[in-house]
């Protein structure tokens, strides 16, 4: 679990706002959200009382299996064929998940795997930190804005994260990753090089325009880029994602844990 | 015991599945996508629980052979937000499961497709997960 600072439950205490239900009579349908719920999809995006874009919410986005592919919401920009190095080909060619697919056994899933993950992420914000509630196993990222990386800081599952605001886009910068980790559900490879931009743009009251770009010089030629669409469900909560508690898959050794 | 290695068809009646479900791992971590099963038989336990709810079933063969099976299913939370509950699946209730076996060759299986009593098909598994994605097609 990604424990960026302390001052997490402060900073989720303060901006605990969850999504209210509106009255129906001002709907539009949105879709994939009940109309009688839903905002208009062209109302303005809400703004938080120091004028930055309010990302608060409870988001559903696409999972992303497979980072090379696209699909509705998910887009990847260029080839489908990721630029590979001869090394990160070697790498991609030789994965095997039944080998000890980490995930099996609990292990966090990194920063990637957990933002191509199905379950909805809950975005709390304040002027210093964005934090993000990960349904899938219950983990967070908390995301300090306005500071610069920690060189001490030893390597993570989800990387050390900085943000920092490009006018009214919100643009993560992550490294320092321990390299233990795969992109995405199919197994994509990436090394403790990896660098990830990620910016994120509320477009309107019910959507996130959510860009990624992979820089990994060890794995890949050049960076490439994801683009999705993240969907304001204010008729969803998050829920308690408990990985652990009856994980039959490896306690049954159907699974493998994977290699130390 | 009545296990049908066969292509699997999609029920009827069949609830819109909207979302996109995902193990928590790899499908191809634990099953194998070539080996397909369709187990028809009583459901004498049911753990509504994450990271996979888990259906467990006695299914007989032609000779009145009892085989006790387990299949995995989505997280509860997904299926929650499919419309599932901890009581969609009841013990004693008879009920017909498509799915993919283990690797392993135990009687472990992962469920796709649950035909429950009333005749209805709901997708109950991981799709997504690299596995194969076979979902009842859409009303």
């Amino acid at each position: 679990m990604s424990t960026r600072s302390p001052s997490f439950v402060a900073t989720a205490g303060l901006v605990l706002v969850l999504a209210a239900l509106y009255p129906a009579g001002c709907l539009a349908q949105v879709p994939g959200i009940p109309e009688t719920i839903a905002k208009p999809a062209n109302a303005p995006t809400p703004r938080t009382s120091d004028g930055k874009p309010d990302f608060s919410g409870l988001w559903q986005r696409p999972y992303v299996p497979d980072m090379s592919k696209s699909n509705r919401d998910q887009s990847q920009i260029g080839t489908p064929d990721l630029p590979f190095t001869e090394v990160g080909l070697k790498a991609w060619k030789s994965y095997d998940a039944a080998n000890g697919d980490y995930t099996g056994s609990c292990l966090p899933f990194g920063l990637m795997r957990s933002m191509n993950s199905p379950d909805p992420i809950q975005i709390m914000q304040s002027p210093k930190y964005v934090a993000l509630l990960y349904e899938q196993n219950t983990w967070f990222h908390v995301i300090p804005i306005g500071k610069q990386h920690d060189k001490e800081m030893r390597p993570t599952w989800f990387g050390d994260s900085v943000g920092h605001w490009d006018g009214d886009t919100f643009v993560v910068d992550t490294v320092n990753f321990n390299g233990r980790t795969r992109l995405d559900t199919i197994g994509h490879p990436h090394s403790d090089a990896l660098h990830v931009i990620e910016r994120f743009t509320r477009t309107d009251a019910t959507h996130i325009a959510y860009e990624v770009t992979i820089d990994d010089p060890k794995i890949f030629a050049k960076p490439w880029t994801n683009k999705r669409t993240f969907t304001l469900r204010p008729d969803w909560e998050i829920m308690e994602y408990s990985c652990e508690e009856n994980n039959k898959d490896l306690y049954e050794g159907h699974i493998k844990p994977p290699p130390r | 015991m009545r296990v049908k290695h066969a292509v699997l068809v999609a029920g009827i009646g069949l609830l819109a599945a909207s979302l996109p479900l995902i193990a928590h791992h790899s499908f191809a971590a634990e099953f194998d996508s070539a080996k397909t099963v369709t187990l028809q038989g009583v459901v004498t336990k049911l753990d509504w629980m994450n990271p996979h709810i888990w259906v467990y079933l006695d299914s007989k063969d032609d000779s009145g052979a009892v085989a006790h099976w387990q299949c995995e299913g989505a997280p509860p939370n997904a299926l929650t937000r499919q419309g599932w509950s901890k009581d969609s699946l009841k013990v004693g209730d008879q009920v017909t499961i498509d799915g993919f076996r283990a690797k392993d060759g135990t009687n472990t299986c992962n469920a796709r497709l649950v035909k429950l009593p009333n005749g209805k098909s709901v997708f109950a598994g991981s799709a997504e997960d690299g596995g194969p994605n076979k979902r009842p097609p859409a009303q």
